[in-house]
């Protein structure tokens, strides 16, 4: 369970950036005080453009950044108060993700599970699975470095469920990968689903959204526009399709604000 | 924790080619490379120079004296041939054109000077940039002018001892060890802090900024580890490159003593085997472990900061000079520590272990020394600590 609320981050903005950004405002709001829940066994999709704040709320989520003001609650734990402890609980993966290309699939595996206090015995019985499922054996011993993004893919997959995570967050966990990679993405996420785990993930491509969620948020400019079920927002399109509408939610908010 | 993230980066920094290289084979290979071949390019230009026939011009008549004197001396202090000239102008013209290596002019009323027991002026002309032969032509004279010194106080009936009336003589009392510690005491810490800079270099660069751009830090630190294990465990990886490279530098340069050449080393061998006992050992590396803290602690928030390994590098390597340079201070004689050069840092310690090496330790001094740069590397470690906590200097 992920439960969010009041959720808001700012970013102090050095000279630089103001003069990047050709502003004169010293704090740039990434997210603007913005509330959900993610459900166990429900996936939770967080959707808007590039910029709208989405890698920003799943970092906070992360604990990799700390919220200005609101809280987090991940599988029930503070994760403002314990960031720690609701790491234990998290499972990350983004598109971005590199790997340590020095390190073979194996050792990489291990050092993770150390990292996460995973048993010696549950991390064999954990791996074995994991390599066999993910078809991984073959290439378990190499360097990470000299594999194919897709076998790359495998292993940050790997990486991510190792310590078996209550929480499991993508952020945008499909992009610059082909079809037959991302596919391996998607059955993971319907695996998390499927074993009760709570799921939230980060896209900005209406289809797959709408292949795999359950529950759905649209944020822009750090705002939420729309919150509610899939089912909800299929009921209540004002358009012909999916993406149209998110088009549509999106522009409606830019010109309100104009 | 910390041990798992140090062993992890370690065994990672040791599969990264460019770091081995700099932590280890270069500072090896280095001054084994450096010696040998100089050696061997001053050795044979000593064998050139020795076996060098050289062409003397005398502007003098045939038989003249310094022709007769210098045909007299052997030719194990090197082999000549006297060509007699007309005119100085020729002489110069020739020597300047390296027809002849040195040219001496003798008056014509040489000898009748002599033979007067007046003083008789004698000129040599060199050529400054054909190294050497001013120092040849000083060894000549001073054989002839002793020969002609003895001839002349016999002629005037003189006892040569009557005529020096004090015998000076000067003793040194430092040992050889206090004199190696002095002066080759400031050239072992250049090397120590030049390495030791480099070796931390790579490992910094790569541990921080490398896993900036490689994206692998947003995935390390969603695991539950505190910031400061993540850091200690890789500044602990940082110190250890920096020691092993500044220890392989000094192992390559005792190796390099301990095999080349060492039939003419011996008396310096010694010393360098008794100067180093594991009391020295022990202590050198209490001094130096602080100091590569302070570099690890200086340079992993440059490497947190930075966006890229190449932005990290132009700004990590012009820092080594500000490093390096107080190092320096080592060479210069009369620089010694007191309680004023105890308090900087960096001098301190090269200051502190050339009296280690020398064996004239103040305790005091190298206390405040040691005080100093622990204080700094702590605050350097703390600084570090500030800057990886900083969520956006962490992650791009």
């Amino acid at each position: 369970m992920i439960e969010v609320s009041n959720l808001s981050k700012e970013f102090e903005l050095s000279r630089q950036q103001r003069k990047e950004l050709n502003t004169t405002n010293k704090i740039a709001l990434a997210v603007d005080n913005i509330s959900f829940k993610c459900e166990p066994g429900r996936v939770f999709s967080l959707l808007g453009p590039n910029g709208a704040g989405k890698t920003t709320t799943l970092r906070m989520l992360s604990t990799i950044f700390k919220p200005t003001s609101g809280s987090i609650k991940i599988a029930g734990i503070d994760a403002v108060q314990n960031p720690q402890e609701a790491r234990s609980k998290i499972g990350f993966l983004t598109g971005s993700t590199g790997l340590y290309a020095r390190l073979t699939p194996d050792e990489l595996i291990d050092y993770f599970a150390a990292l996460y206090n995973v048993p010696k015995n549950l991390l064999n019985e954990r791996k074995e699975r994991l390599f066999n499922l993910l078809d991984m054996q073959e290439f378990r011993g190499k360097r990470i470095g000299k594999l194919s993004t897709g076998m790359k893919q495998k292993v940050s997959i790997c990486r991510t469920m190792i310590h078996d995570p209550e929480v499991v967050v993508f952020d945008e966990p499909t992009s610059g990968l082909d079809v037959i990679t991302a596919e391996n993405i998607i059955t993971l996420i319907r695996d998390c689903k499927t074993q009760g785990k709570t799921v939230i993930f980060s896209s900005h491509i209406m289809s797959e959204v709408d292949l795999l969620c359950d529950d759905l948020a649209i944020i822009h400019k750090g705002k939420m526009l729309f919150q509610g079920t899939m089912n909800d927002f299929r009921s209540n399109m004002q358009t012909d399709n999916l993406t149209s509408e998110f088009i549509r939610i999106v522009h409606a908010s830019q010109n309100a604000s104009l | 924790m910390i041990f798992t993230i140090f062993k992890k980066e370690l065994k990672d920094t040791l599969r990264d080619r460019r770091t081995l290289m700099m932590m280890l084979v270069i500072p090896i290979l280095i001054f084994p490379i450096i010696i040998n071949v100089f050696t061997s390019i001053s050795k044979s230009f000593q064998d050139e120079a020795a076996n060098k026939k050289i062409k003397i011009g005398i502007v003098g008549t045939e038989n003249n004296f310094l022709q007769l004197e210098l045909n007299a001396i052997p030719k194990e202090m090197g082999d000549k041939e006297i060509i007699l000239y007309k005119d100085t102008l020729s002489l110069v013209k020739d020597l300047k054109k390296d027809s002849i290596q040195l040219g001496a002019f003798i008056s014509g009323d040489f000898n009748q000077l002599m033979d007067s027991l007046r003083p008789a002026p004698l000129t040599f002309f060199f050529n400054a940039t054909d190294m050497g032969m001013k120092e040849r032509a000083e060894a000549y004279m001073q054989i002839i002018d002793k020969k002609a010194k003895s001839q002349r106080y016999k002629k005037l009936g003189i006892d040569e001892a009557r005529i020096q009336p004090i015998v000076t003589g000067y003793r040194n009392v430092a040992s050889d060890k206090e004199m190696i510690g002095k002066l080759a005491g400031g050239i072992l810490q250049y090397i120590f802090i030049a390495f030791g800079f480099i070796g931390c270099m790579y490992p910094a660069i790569d541990l921080f900024t490398g896993e900036k751009e490689r994206g692998t830090i947003e995935t390390l630190l969603t695991t539950p580890v505190a910031r400061w294990q993540i850091l200690f465990g890789k500044m602990g990886v940082v110190v250890l490159s920096g020691l092993t490279a500044a220890t392989c530098a000094l192992l390559g340069l005792f190796l390099s003593i301990e095999l080349i050449d060492s039939e003419g080393n011996a008396e310096i061998l010694k010393i360098v085997h008794s100067i180093l006992n594991p009391t020295f050992i022990i202590m050198l590396y209490s001094l130096l472990i602080p100091l590569t803290v302070f570099f690890a602690g200086i340079m992993i928030p440059i490497a947190v900061n930075a966006k890229s390994f190449k932005e990290a590098q132009s700004i990590i390597t012009p820092l080594n000079i500000v490093m390096v340079l107080p190092a320096m201070v080592g060479f210069f004689p009369g620089i010694e520590l007191n309680y004023v050069t105890a308090c900087i840092p960096v001098v301190n310690i090269v200051l502190a272990t050339k009296e280690l090496i020398a064996g004239s330790l103040d305790i005091g001094l190298v206390a405040i020394s040691f005080t100093v740069m622990l204080s700094l590397a702590v605050l350097s470690v703390v600084f570090s600590y500030k800057r990886f906590d900083k969520e956006t200097n962490v992650v791009m």
